[in-house]
């Protein structure tokens, strides 16, 4: 298990477990977990025996959101906007070839929910609380947020969610399609690591093609989406051994 | 307060909000040319007062509106014809949130209204649907557009092609309105929805919602690129920074749109 200051990173065979580990303020989101959490995507990203990757929470929260302590310390806009794309920690998550399933409970307010709509498969604990509260306080989401909303539950209700900062619990994620699978509080690891598990047993290039295919295809005409299906699948019939 | 008077439409300023009122009652808050000029003229004035945060729209009498004009018997069909009624895109290009409230049935050029504004709260008894093609004709208001980018592309031809009517309850479940209350009580529910996101930062509003609209139309790499610029801007707001003080010290915000 290699060690950072806010967060557990664990390989388990085929498994990458990344958890969330500054409990005493929920897993608020800071720089330095920023930049664990880009060093240990980076080592999963490169480690070819990784085939899935389980992200969670220790403690009473996967994440209540970004540490709002810390903000207003960037010194300068030009850096601040220059940082955001040094350390693309968000685009590291999207460009993971691997499957990724996010275990949430808790709290998932902000930055944690964003966090968890750049995952594959977001599997919540019942009792958890979710919220946007950004523009409440006067910001906007910034770890892709209003992108990843509309583009998951539709994008009235997203909107609604961001506008007015209202709590909703697992149930509402599930029918706002935030999250497919709600399960009881104390089954969630137990039920997103089989998840994971079964992922990582599967052929990496198969996976790795299929999260391309549906992260692109919404982006291409259905024609050209359609072309690269058929390549990606030509690819890795040919990739086979015989 | 301010009352603009319109002939077919109510236009009444209280800031930070301002509400429209169609009131072609005797029609059933058909959108005429009248109306659509009215309509376009106050989403115009709107759009210059930047204390207006928040926008109402809701139709008079039991309907929010119904129908669509037809052509007149003397004038050739046309473009020109179509663009005088064309409305909805005037609405949504609005920078501010848009609660519609949906009073009675939306129906038609009606609903097509409704579709441009962001957040839908409609009364139990409302019906909505798109019945145009039952007549022949293809709604053009961007009910084919708006629609399927709502609720997903199934019910948007289930609704389309078969010219079917829903009721409210169907349309919560859609996703078509976000909320569902007793006609008696709709106002007093989108009033406070409305102060609700009036205690949030009107700028930030007004960001989330530009980057949530125009994000939809970029790739998802475009959009977070969006999103990101914006929130570069927002870090020389007073608003943010008070948001970020508030929180810390446990009260709450006072935002002035600075």
């Amino acid at each position: 298990m290699s060690q950072f200051d806010t967060l557990l990173f664990d390989k388990d065979g085929a498994l990458g477990h990344i958890s969330l580990n500054r409990p005493r303020v929920l897993n608020a989101y800071n720089v330095q977990m920023r930049d664990d959490f880009s060093e240990a995507l980076a080592a999963v990203q490169d480690d070819p025996d990784v085939r899935a990757l389980l992200i969670s929470g220790q403690g009473r929260a996967f994440c209540a959101g970004a540490d709002l302590s810390e903000f207003g310390t960037a010194p300068s806009q030009v850096v601040a906007r220059r940082v955001r794309w040094d350390r693309d920690v968000w685009g590291q998550l999207l460009g993971l070839r691997v499957p990724v399933v996010v275990a949430i409970h808790g709290y998932c307010i902000g930055s944690g929910l964003e966090i968890a709509l750049l995952g594959d498969l977001r599997i919540a604990a019942q009792g958890t609380t979710f919220a946007m509260p950004e523009v409440q306080l006067g910001m906007v989401p910034a770890a892709g947020g209003s992108q990843t909303l509309p583009r998951n539950a539709n994008p009235s209700e997203a909107l609604e969610l961001l506008l007015t900062g209202r709590r909703f619990d697992a149930e509402e994620a599930l029918r706002l399609r935030l999250v497919t699978r709600v399960v009881p509080d104390e089954d969630l690891l137990e039920v997103a690591h089989k998840a994971a598990h079964d992922m990582a047993s599967l052929d990496r290039d198969v996976v790795a093609a299929a999260k391309s295919a549906m992260s692109r295809g919404p982006e291409l005409t259905l024609e050209d989406a359609l072309q690269m299906e058929t390549r990606l699948a030509v690819q890795s019939l040919q990739d086979q051994p015989p | 307060m301010v009352e603009v008077l319109y002939r077919l439409l109510e236009f009444r300023e209280e800031h930070p909000v301002a509400t429209l009122t169609l009131a072609n009652a005797g029609s059933g808050n058909r959108i005429d040319a009248v109306l659509a000029a009215e309509l376009r003229e106050a989403c115009r004035a709107v759009m210059d007062d930047e204390d207006i945060h928040l926008l109402i729209l809701t139709g008079s009498g039991e309907v929010f509106s119904v129908g669509r004009e037809t052509k007149q018997e003397d004038s050739a069909p046309g473009l020109d014809w179509m663009v005088q009624l064309q409305v909805a895109s005037t609405l949504a290009a609005l920078p501010i949130p848009i609660l519609v409230a949906v009073n009675g049935d939306a129906l038609d050029h009606g609903l097509e209204l409704a579709l441009a504004g962001d957040l839908r709260v409609a009364a139990s008894n409302a019906r909505l649907g798109l019945t145009d093609l039952s007549r022949g004709v293809l709604p053009w208001d961007g009910g084919t557009q708006r629609l399927p980018r709502l609720v997903g592309q199934a019910w948007a031809r289930d609704m389309i092609l078969t010219s079917r009517v829903i009721d409210a309850h169907q349309a919560l479940a859609l996703g078509l309105v976000n909320r569902v209350v007793e006609a008696d009580r709709l106002m007093a529910e989108v009033r406070q929805l409305a102060d609700t996101i009036l205690m949030g930062g009107p700028i930030a509003a007004r960001y989330a919602k530009e980057a949530l609209r125009k994000g939809m139309d970029l790739s998802l790499g475009q959009g977070l690129g969006l999103e990101a610029d914006l929130n570069v801007i927002l870090q020389s707001t007073a608003d943010r920074a008070e948001g970020i003080q508030s929180f810390l010290q446990k009260r709450q915000p006072k935002f002035t749109g600075r």
